[in-house]
């Protein structure tokens, strides 16, 4: 695979093109022609398909689009352009077995199959979401390590610091990066668990500055950092910053796009594709151990919408047949904690990802927008599912989807806040409520009328 | 003779299509037979683009293509615009907006689709793109005499980059001159009033709502 000297070199004198011209004249075109060409066509009464052949023409048009359209580099105006053996050797070359963690919590993340009964590999915690105080953050982050069948953590993201409301790029951008790592660490040692890797880095950084200067007070080469595409098919030099850093210090690192539906790519065929596209940039460019996808529906914040499983599914399934690269899929809910909506949500996206072949993020709960509306529960009970999917044909999770999104869909518009940590979880044992419990167990017995096998 | 309303039918249809050659040549027809160029605008142009606007709600149709359709939109006032200055008529926009990222968020997609949507009721928008300070937008609401200042943020940490472009309006005595409004993922009805903001909304569409409402 060509190297990442090689990759800065083109980011810094491939052709230049004006950022509306690259979007409007080449990436729109060139895709809409593409999805013609492949004849990829989407079947709203199909949200998982079982169609392998659609799965490979929808891998064959990305990496066609990949060569074709390359990755635009918001700094210098110059696009990233790699031929299709450049593609394709990267595909060939990358990692597909990275190790995370330490100790007994030390655990790789295969490349799983579609319908494989491998069990998915489960990164959980916050997604990013924001919370309120550094206690809440704590008690959450013990909460997500107290879960046996948490891999690794992403941990919240901190508003204030010592009660100041951060500001980004300025100097509590940082201290906050450092208070970040400091309270993770911390929480997962509380939870006996002072191996499993940390693999967001540091929600709270926005700037290089912060996650780069954070990242030396605490966290370690067996966690890994998240870095990130800008839509449609851009990068940064901050970001790229960040992918000097972390492979001079031999870490790892998980590439992360999230494409809105409706937007440059449009409906559900160009989000397929476009996925296909980001996941090989990701390792090209980004030089990443993993790639992490949330496709999110653009009308509603969330990516649990009957027309968004279609594109995630299908995208999934390409990867995972054409490359032994590990692919991540996160979900966001739109309904927030103690609702059944939330829980439908998480057991739809969940079913989807494993029986496409990915492995599992959860996730972003409440749309990831609503300050300490998350608990450990959610992405306890999206563990469970997860691991209770695999093995499900594409058929069956089809069948599993279609029952369970008309139960929720006509409120995603409007959905439940449900309630906050402090509301549904106890402060100081940090178990669920009453109430929680038997929902939680309400919605688990209904998902074994489904089919589900919970372990 | 061809009918008045077909002629606007083609013309609404080509904005739609996004067809700029096409809604440039059914502007000059509606002129050619005898259609007031305000008419035109009121009927052809903004009707078109605001089925435009809610077939993007309705997932119909895409972002690339509103931005087509209020390019197709532009060409066709070259046409127009001529015909409007030489009659006694004027076609008012409802106003201007200076619309941003705050200061540290690199995130333009919602921006993206509330400034397309803006354009496409008719307001007269200029997008200063994303990393934006307070002293920017001030300096360039100055420069356009605009109505309403717009900013986004899709990360909490940039969030207090809102209210510091309220605070310097404030501090120099400005802040009567213009509405402030605000919107993004994180962002909320309560952050709005915390901060004194004039309006929030969640979605572009309500943004659009809320920018007329505040100029009327």
């Amino acid at each position: 695979m060509i190297d990442f000297f090689e990759v800065i070199k083109r980011a810094l004198t491939g052709p230049y093109y004006s950022e509306q011209d690259f979007t409007l004249k080449v990436l729109v075109p060139k895709l809409r022609a593409i999805i013609k060409k492949y004849g990829i066509i989407y079947d709203s009464a199909t949200p998982v398909p079982s169609n392998d052949q659609l799965a490979d023409d929808v891998f064959r048009a990305g990496v066609e689009l990949c060569a074709e359209v390359g990755c635009y580099c918001k700094d210098t105006s110059r696009v990233i352009r790699f031929t299709t053996d450049e593609i394709l050797e990267a595909l060939r070359d990358a990692p597909s077995q990275p190790f995370f963690g330490e100790g007994s919590d030390r655990k790789a993340m295969f490349a799983r199959k579609p319908e494989s009964s491998d069990p998915p590999y489960c990164y959980v915690g916050a997604g990013g979401s924001v919370v309120t105080s550094e206690d809440v953050f704590v008690r959450l982050v013990e909460g997500y390590g107290r879960n046996p069948l948490s891999d690794s953590i992403t941990c919240p993201t901190l508003t204030k610091i010592n009660g100041m409301e951060i500001v980004a790029s300025s100097p509590l951008e940082l201290l906050a990066c450092i208070r970040a790592v400091e309270l993770g660490r911390a929480a997962l040692r509380r939870a006996q668990r002072p191996g499993l890797p940390i693999m967001n880095s540091i929600a709270t950084g926005v700037t290089a500055t912060g996650k780069i200067g954070g990242s030396a007070f605490g966290l370690r080469n067996s966690d890994c950092w998240v870095v990130g595409f800008t839509s449609p098919l851009k990068v940064q030099f901050g970001r790229m910053n960040e992918v000097a850093y972390i492979i001079a210090r031999g870490a790892q690192l998980v590439g992360e796009a999230g494409e809105p539906m409706g937007g440059f790519a449009g409906g559900p065929e160009g989000i397929a594709v476009i996925s296909i596209v980001y996941h090989i940039l990701s390792i090209l460019v980004l030089r990443s151990s993993v790639h992490l996808t949330f496709p999110m529906d653009i009308r509603y914040g969330c990516n649990t919408s009957w027309e968004i499983m279609w594109p995630i599914s299908v995208a999934a399934q390409a990867m995972s047949r054409n490359s032994h690269h590990p692919i991540l899929n996160l979900a966001y809910t739109a309904a927030g904690p103690m609702t059944e909506m939330c829980l439908y949500e998480i057991a739809v996206a969940m079913i989807n990802f494993v029986a496409s072949g990915g492995n599992i993020e959860f996730g972003g709960v409440a749309k990831g927008t609503s300050p300490d509306r998350m608990s450990p529960l959610e992405p306890r009970f999206a563990t469970e599912v997860a691991h209770a999917a695999a093995g499900l044909s594409r058929a069956q999770a089809n069948e599993i989807i279609t029952t369970l999104i008309p139960k929720y869909k006509d409120r995603l518009a409007s959905p439940p806040k449900g309630a906050t940590f402090q509301e549904c979880f106890d402060w100081v044992s940090i178990q669920p409520c009453q109430e929680y419990i038997e929902l939680y167990g309400q919605i688990k017995d209904e998902l074994v009328g489904y089919g589900l096998k919970f372990k | 003779m061809t009918n008045k309303s077909d002629l606007l039918a083609e013309f609404q249809l080509a904005i739609i299509e996004g067809d700029a050659e096409r809604a440039k040549g059914a502007a000059q027809k509606c002129l050619d037979n005898g259609i007031t160029p305000i008419e035109a605008v009121e009927v052809g142009m903004r009707d078109g683009l605001r089925i435009v606007g809610e077939k993007f709600e309705k997932l119909e149709l895409y972002l690339p293509d509103m931005i087509l359709a209020a390019e197709a939109g532009n060409e066709a006032m070259k046409v127009l615009e001529p015909a409007i200055a030489a009659s006694d008529q004027r076609a008012t926009p409802p106003g201007i907006v200076i619309i941003g990222a705050a200061k540290g968020d690199i995130h333009t997609i919602g921006k993206n689709i509330l400034t397309m949507m803006l354009k496409l009721t008719g307001f007269i928008v200029q997008d200063l793109g994303e990393d934006v300070s307070a002293t920017t937008f001030l300096e360039q609401a100055r420069k356009l005499n605009a109505d309403i200042i717009a900013i986004s943020s899709l990360m909490t940490s940039t969030m207090p980059s809102q209210r510091e472009v309220i605070n310097l309006l404030n501090d120099i005595h400005e802040r009567d001159k213009f509405k402030v409004i605000v919107g993004g993922a994180p962002v909320t009805q309560q952050w709005a009033d915390q901060i004194g903001a004039d309006g929030y909304a969640e979605t572009a569409a309500g943004g659009v709502t809320l920018a007329l409402k505040l100029v009327a």
